[in-house]
């Protein structure tokens, strides 16, 4: 069951980890992306862990999550015949987008320049680890180098401890998804007047986009912020945001102000179990903000720790899945700090089905759990997830189908490594 | 192609916070034109909170609120009040869009839900983005990016693994969301070109975000495995991590490394003055194995050495290395600056300050930030009068009644 909205737009798809998610939000919305793979497979597929710690050519978690819905050719850029298969599939197609070094596509003449010449309709997406001007552009990226070099790490971790990486690798996601966006944007100038472009996406910059708020401090309030722990500094005061409860921990924004009928719910709860303290009672939360408009009192901070330490004594008392289901029913800004055991089995996701069975013609057929869509539509819903190609799947489909060539064509290709 | 890529696309913004205004931006900085609804009696929470210009608090002084605003324009419109209610519906045939985030009453309170907003433009194109989706037993919490970070895994599986999680900084997931969103709204602009079709998008914060777990998922539903938080520990590289340089003044300098195969390792071992070093360290298993003394031999190797030196050398020596920036740091990185990333605005009331800017380049219709964020009811008068045909009578008076605060 394709979906309706690109269903008959083309990708060529020739990232790798820095760029998968791009081509599978493509197929989510219905296009026919085609993963254009190095005869030896694309480096995603040796990307560990394996499914059952079994490596294979099909069994990497991440070319299951990100290759899936595409379909899979062999090409073999280093081949003149491969670069030639490479321009008439660009002829076809609507969209490429690829990662590889800056520069090193059109050294090969297939360059944005190259493949407009034969489609100028074609939207060409590359995405860099550093964009394509600065002194870094040549520079050998790995996803923690790109978490360090656009600020996040820093501010990941504990002080006297090194900067930390989320521990499932997320820099490439976000390229990936910002070449999705960007893709997209490109398209619309192109339906109408018929010229595609070329769009470069910054790694870098994308990992900038994370910091929040963060970035401004330096030059409007000097000084950098710096990795915490489970607290999040503000003007002299830390404060936490993680609280430690019987069986984990909760993630709870612990301010007034804006978030006043929040805490005043939280304390309400606190007096009825006996863990509020008295000025809690008396408290005016709607002007209870230490730290956010102006740096905090002594006494300002005396109160953040009071409460923080109840807090978390009255957590400790309670589960997460008990305090998440209080906390829903109170309206309190609060959330379990959850595993990926704990979301598998979460109640909202189970109402809208987002978790869809996937059948996968692996190791004599395997039954497994996708993500299902990223979002609901009204008139085109997304495509459910179907599993990713074996390599070289669609050789004869693409090669003989779509670019007619003859059977012996193919096997002469194949003899010389060109697919 | 001199111009941008989305001139003529018409969005009314109902959003707030980050995900919301994060996903008209893209559309803004891109040429489309964005009208943002806001008022003081519900105020978009971002105004009130900080960086503030010279660290002093006022609603038109946040850089936070700034960076997500930028090329928008603002329309002060007391939603609570029914005269406000009928200009908003008032803008909805011009608007191609409408992009709100608010918990899933609130515009259905408002009674400018999808089934009634259509009925003034049955084109229309509508989309909602809270964070658990329209529908299903959670889909009222309230919350901000931070709860949900925690909730999709994020906050979980970052940290030491010997302690309390040491989560990613502020409302990390926030920044995932957007991404899919303006990809999905461009596409049903273009569908909607092709049949005349509008429709209804309902984006889910936590659903989107779980992409970005996606392999962690597949894995436990096939075999139960739970993804722990594993410091800076690969299965594919070794040395990885963030290892301590020669400080700078009194500033802490780390570099991260990541090393993929034996002649990377070998190059390292070269560009670090070959030092004695353990035979278990000679191959990728060994490193792999060994992961913990090895981080121990990379940071007593790296301790004195200046971060920018080494990275330059490493990469010269083809060793994926940087080092760990701070936001001071971004401020002054040669390669954002080459992207034109740092955009300097000149804000009605914050003056110049440097804004985020895209983190894509179409070389054939360039996005640009076109000006800085609106001041609080900043274009107020212009939009009702130019687009609505108020008098300036009749907008003093609904201004008496309350309709614009």
């Amino acid at each position: 069951m394709p979906c309706e909205l690109l269903k008959d737009f083309r990708m060529l798809d020739l990232s790798d980890e820095k760029g998968a998610v791009c081509g599978k939000i493509f197929a989510d919305m219905g296009a026919d992306v085609i993963k254009v793979e190095p005869p030896g497979g694309c480096s995603t597929r040796r990307i560990p862990p394996f499914l059952h710690d079994r490596p294979g050519a099909d069994t990497s978690l991440y070319f299951l999550a990100y290759q899936a819905g595409k379909r899979s050719v062999t090409l073999n850029l280093e081949n003149a015949d491969g670069r030639r298969l490479l321009a008439e599939l660009a002829r076809t197609a609507d969209f490429l987008v690829e990662s590889h070094p800056v520069g090193y596509l059109e050294s090969i003449g297939l360059g944005y320049q190259a493949l407009a010449a034969v489609n100028p309709r074609l939207i060409y997406t590359s995405i860099t680890p550093f964009g394509d001007r600065g002194p870094a552009r040549g520079y050998r990226a790995a996803d923690i180098t790109i978490w360090a070099a656009g600020g996040n790490m820093y501010l990941m971790g504990e002080e006297g401890r090194p900067p930390l990486q989320v521990s499932a690798p997320q820099a490439g996601l976000h390229a990936g998804a910002e070449a999705a966006a960007a893709s997209m944007i490109a398209h619309y100038p192109r339906q109408s007047s018929g010229r595609g472009q070329h769009i470069v996406v910054d790694m870098q910059a994308c990992i900038v986009w994370t910091l929040m708020n963060a970035q401004a401090f330096p030059i409007l309030h000097g000084g950098s912020m710096r990795r915490n722990g489970v607290f999040s500094g503000a003007l002299r005061l830390k404060r936490k945001m993680v609280f430690r409860c019987a069986d984990g921990h909760i993630s709870m924004l612990l301010t007034g102000g804006t978030a006043a009928a929040s805490v005043k719910a939280l304390v309400q709860w606190m007096d009825e179990k006996g863990f509020a303290a008295p000025w809690m009672r008396q408290q005016n939360w709607s002007v209870w903000a230490p730290g956010v408009i102006s740096p905090a009192s002594d006494y300002e901070i005396e109160q953040v720790h009071d409460i923080e330490d109840r807090v978390e004594r009255f957590f400790m008392t309670m589960t997460r899945r008990e305090i998440y289901a209080e906390g829903l029913k109170r309206r309190i800004l609060l959330s379990p700090v959850n595993t990926v055991a704990d979301i598998a089995a979460d109640e909202q996701l189970k109402a809208r089905q987002f978790f869809v069975p996937v059948h996968h013609e692996i190791d004599g057929g395997m039954d497994l759990i996708f993500p299902g869509a990223f979002a609901k539509l009204s008139a085109t819903p997304l495509a459910p997830p179907t599993p990713p190609p074996r390599l070289g799947e669609h050789n004869e489909a693409v090669y003989r189908g779509m670019l007619g060539l003859s059977a012996q064509d193919l096997t002469m290709l194949r003899a010389t490594n060109a697919i | 192609m001199a111009s941008m890529a989305l001139e003529g696309i018409h969005v009314l913004d109902f959003t707030w916070v980050a995900v919301g205004p994060i996903t008209t931006k893209y559309l803004a900085d891109n040429g489309a034109d964005v009208i943002k609804i806001e008022s003081l009696t519900h105020i978009d929470v971002l105004r009130a909170a900080p960086p503030y210009t010279d660290g002093k608090f006022g609603i038109n002084r946040s850089q936070f609120f700034a960076d997500y605003n930028t090329s928008k324009k603002t329309v002060q419109l007391n939603l609570s009040h029914p005269r406000a209610r009928e200009l908003a519906m008032r803008l909805v045939p011009w608007a191609d869009v409408v992009v709100e985030n608010f918990t899933p009453k609130v515009m259905r309170g408002w009674g400018m839900d999808y089934d009634h907003l259509r009925e003034l433009r049955p084109d229309l194109i509508m989309m909602s983005s809270c964070l658990q989706g329209q529908t299903g037993p959670q889909a009222m919490m309230p919350g901000f990016g931070q709860l949900m970070a925690a909730l999709s895994g994020f906050y979980y599986i970052s940290g030491y693994g010997d302690g309390d999680p040491a989560p990613p900084y502020g409302a990390y997931t926030d920044y995932i969301t957007p991404r899919f969103a303006a990809a999905l709204l461009m596409a049903a602009i273009d569908h909607r070109r092709r049949t005349g079709q509008g429709q209804y998008i309902d984006v889910s914060q936590f659903e989107a975000s779980l992409h970005f777990l996606a392999p962690a998922l597949i894995d436990y539903f096939a075999s139960g495995r739970v993804l722990q938080p594993q410091a800076n520990r690969s299965q594919r590289y070794a040395p990885h991590g963030a290892y301590r340089c020669a400080d700078e003044g009194e500033t802490e300098r780390w570099i991260s490394i990541a090393v993929a195969d034996d002649a990377q390792w070998n190059a390292m071992l070269r560009v670090l003055g070959n030092p004695a070093c353990e035979e278990r360290f000679a191959t990728m298993l060994g490193r792999l194995r060994n992961f913990a003394p090895l981080d121990q031999f990379v940071a007593a190797a790296v301790r004195n050495r200046q971060a920018w030196e080494l990275t330059a050398k490493l990469q010269e020596a083809g060793v994926a290395a940087y080092p760990v920036q701070s936001c001071l740091d971004l401020h002054q990185d040669e390669n954002l600056e080459a992207f034109g990333f740092w955009n300097w605005l000149e804000h009605e009331e914050m003056g110049a300050a440097p804004y985020m800017g895209l983190e894509h380049r179409l070389e054939g219709t360039p996005g640009r930030l076109r000006w800085a964020a609106p001041v609080m009811g900043q274009h107020t008068d212009e939009i009702l009068r130019d687009m609505l045909g108020l008098s300036e009578a009749e907008i003093a008076q609904l201004r008496k009644d309350g309709a614009l605060t």
